[in-house]
């Protein structure tokens, strides 16, 4: 009974797990990092980033699917061969943890710092991680089903909570357009690529949908939907804050304190947070998962599930080290934005290359023509 | 073994269920008192400033068709702290429930601590406390805020956070004080471009004022005689980079909340003088705003020049001299009127706070910002110094919706 066939994802819940996973961005600090680096110009990052990132991520896929259903690391391992294969792995699997430590970790300062003051981070954290392990064990097709249920109402809060921004808010604050600087606008969307990099972590996913066709189409639409959710969550946060957006830790929950409904409503947070909340539970439960999956194919365990408990209490141990907020948002997250972007698009574009040189794209046209 | 899992499951939900308590911060209404105003002065004391609380009692009112309690709806305490964050443990001394400012609804600061340079430090701390919105209004009073709590008595709306809600929210709408949040006072003084408006606010009534227009008033000068309240909130003290630089009355208050697309001012009744030949002197007129300002500005010569056409409606509320409107002469000069007296209105009070506060009284810099491409060529250009010598033209675009009944002369 225990033994379930594992299920296979559609293409609607894999857009739903990839747009909360990467939408979630625009709920905590990113819009301010972002602002902090160029100020009223920060909207144009997510999309110009995008625009950088989608050669390394169309080039990475477009490899993938020459060999079908297979994942990252077996195309790693394909084409690398064993120990360099490994290593590469090891890397992404290093990175990836130490990034899903330190976002982790920054969920938590969120709910302490607004909504339980005095609870011990620890616990908090505990709880989190708890919550988002119990989540994964359950399996990946049913993180997609939850995450298809809550899809339509994280984003409908969203929007409202984005339309009511707009009331306190004034469009001008977007000018000067160019920011700093259209040069250093271009530099500053080269150092955020890691926006994107959950993306690249997903292709790890491929197995467990339906098809390649639909995790292709699925990548693309939520690729151009949080793009758009990105941009547009800091460009209205960029029109209310003005210039304390850089000073202020987490826009969307400082303005979600701020706005109101008329003088009846006046303190709407919570129902926001709630929405809020479970959104991040899906995000690090799909995180945990793929994560359980690279550490299972790394040390070639089959039930890796079991894995999920074990690392969730070592991610919990890593994020517990920074000591307060700010260390967490400026030194440890900038660490991981600047490794995770260069070294995932660095490794897609290897990738490519490799399949280009190892004259597999030449081969799989031979056995379509034949 | 099925049992077992069953049990274990069970178990797991009451594990989970404990923790629905909110683990340490639990609270409980009734243990908390919950601050409706904040009141700052200066202290005798070096260093420390006097702190007054206006606490709110959650149970009158609360009850519907009476069989209330007989407690008083507020109490009010007045101690000396370092800041008004830690004040919240001193007061616990006198209060015996747990001090919070979830319902913060106003900061009334003195206007002789307003007037102080570190104003702007201490006022900040309400950032740092998370259970400070950010939505609470901050208000200057004339007297010391220990005296303005104390006094202010409101006769009908004895709830003090309805009070306050009420009282501001009717005022804003009125265009006779600024939406003053502390959000939009942080906000205006880190951009450091423009003068900052706050709501000027008294319980003392003054003592032989002159009549004036409707709202050519200072908090506390309106002369109203009967049995109610003495606290006024009219006017606006004006800030600039966080410290208090003077006031305005509530007529300039209300045209530069006109001219701020900030804010949520939607319409406001004021007089106008009567073009007419007649006894009575003005008209009484409704005032919209349509859209947004327009704004030009030309930015290049050694003197900037600005002009900003105001798209107003009016609708008619009176009429003195017994006009008939349906004649198109008598349109015309009305018109001409309303466009003289507006742009004399507008003109007249950015002029003044050029010359005299230096700055402009709401965000007109952000209109500035379209004309250059990157911060570094606005910041080059510098407002705070071009504004000071720029030319203001203001353009009322008057659009006349209704000009009421049609009247008959008496006797005709």
């Amino acid at each position: 009974m225990m033994k379930q066939q594992p299920g296979k994802l559609g293409i609607r819940e894999y857009v739903s797990i990839t747009v909360l996973m990467v939408g979630s961005k625009a709920s905590e600090d990113t819009p301010s990092l972002l602002s902090i680096q160029v100020q009223n110009a920060a909207w144009m990052i997510p999309i110009l980033s995008a625009g950088l990132f989608f050669i390394p991520l169309f080039l990475l896929i477009k490899t993938i699917s020459l060999f079908h259903e297979k994942d990252l690391f077996s195309v790693i391992e394909k084409l690398f061969g064993k120990y360099i294969g490994f290593f590469v792995c090891l890397v992404i699997f290093a990175i990836s943890s130490f990034g899903i430590s330190v976002d982790s970790r920054t969920y938590t300062n969120i709910i302490r710092a607004y909504y339980f003051n005095t609870t011990p981070v620890l616990v908090l954290y505990g709880l989190f991680m708890a919550v988002c392990a119990y989540g994964a064990k359950r399996g990946i097709r049913n993180v997609g089903s939850v995450s298809y249920l809550l899809i339509f109402y994280t984003l409908l809060s969203l929007f409202i909570a984005l339309l009511l921004c707009t009331r306190e808010s004034n469009i001008q604050a977007i000018m000067p357009i160019w920011g700093p600087g259209k040069w250093e606008v271009l530099k500053g969307s080269l150092k955020n690529l890691s926006l994107y990099a959950d993306f690249f972590l997903l292709t790890m996913l491929v197995p467990y949908l339906r098809s390649s066709k639909e995790f292709r189409r699925g990548t693309w639409i939520a690729y151009i939907f949080t793009i758009i959710l990105t941009s547009a969550a800091t460009i209205v946060f960029v029109c209310m804050f003005d210039q304390s957006l850089g000073g202020i830790g987490y826009p969307f929950h400082s303005a979600i304190r701020y706005i109101s409904l008329g003088s009846y409503i006046p303190n709407l947070e919570i129902i926001f947070f709630v929405i809020w909340i479970m959104g991040a539970f899906i995000r690090f439960t799909a995180f945990l998962y793929i994560s359980a999956l690279m550490f299972g194919h790394l040390f070639k365990i089959k039930d890796f599930e079991y894995l999920i408990p074990p690392l969730a209490a070592v991610y919990l141990l890593i994020g517990a080290i920074p000591e307060t907020p700010i260390d967490v948002s400026l030194e440890w997250k900038s660490i991981v934005r600047m490794t995770a972007g260069p070294v995932f698009t660095a490794i897609s574009l290897i990738i490519w290359l490799a399949a280009l040189l190892k004259g597999e794209f030449k081969h799989a046209e031979n056995k379509n023509s034949m | 073994m099925q049992k077992t899992k069953i049990v274990c499951e069970i178990l797991l939900i009451f594990i989970l269920v404990s923790t629905l308590t909110g683990c340490w911060d639990r609270e409980e209404l009734e243990d908390r008192a919950y601050v409706i105003g904040i009141g700052l002065d200066r202290s005798k004391a070096k260093g420390k400033i006097k702190v007054t609380m206006l606490l709110a009692n959650p149970e009158v009112g609360s009850m519907q068709g009476g069989g209330g309690s007989i407690e008083k709806p507020r109490e009010i305490i007045s101690f000396d702290a370092n800041d008004f964050v830690t004040a919240k443990v001193t007061a616990n001394a006198i209060i015996s429930r747990k001090i919070s400012y979830d319902l913060l609804k106003i900061m009334v600061a003195s206007e002789d601590l307003a007037r102080q340079p570190l104003f702007y430090n201490l006022i900040n701390d309400a950032a740092y406390d998370k259970e400070i919105r950010m939505n609470v209004f901050l208000a200057v009073s004339e007297e010391k805020a220990s005296k303005y709590f104390l006094k202010n008595r409101p006769k009908m709306e004895t709830r003090p956070h309805k009070y306050f809600q009420y009282m501001i929210d009717h005022g804003i709408e009125n265009g006779l004080i600024p939406d003053s949040t502390l959000f939009r006072f942080f906000k205006t003084t880190e951009r450091g471009t423009d003068l900052f408006l706050t709501m000027n606010t008294t319980a003392t009534r003054k003592k032989d004022t002159k009549m004036k227009g409707e709202d050519e008033y200072y908090a506390g000068q309106v002369n109203a005689t009967g049995e109610f309240d003495d606290t006024q909130f009219i006017g606006s003290a004006v800030f600039k980079n966080g410290v208090m630089i003077g006031k305005l009355t509530g007529q300039e208050t209300s045209i530069a909340n006109t001219l701020d697309d900030t804010t949520n001012i939607s319409d406001f009744l004021a007089d106008i003088p009567n073009p007419f030949p007649g006894k009575r002197k003005s008209f009484a007129i409704r005032v919209m705003k349509r859209e947004h300002n327009k704004v030009k500005m030309d930015l290049k010569g050694p003197r900037p020049k600005i002009f900003i056409t105001l798209p107003l409606e009016f609708e008619f509320k009176s009429n003195p001299s017994m006009v008939d409107f349906s004649k198109k002469k008598n349109q015309a000069i009305i018109k001409k009127e309303i466009a003289r007296h507006f742009k004399e209105q507008f003109e007249g009070l950015l002029k003044k706070t050029q010359k005299q506060y230096r700055g402009a009284p709401y965000p007109l810099s952000f209109d500035a910002r379209k004309y250059f491409g990157t911060i570094q060529e606005y910041e080059r250009f510098n407002w705070n110094k071009s504004f000071l010598k720029a030319d203001i033209y203001v353009k009322p675009d008057v659009e006349i919706v209704d000009y009421g009944s049609l009247t008959k002369k008496a006797g005709n």
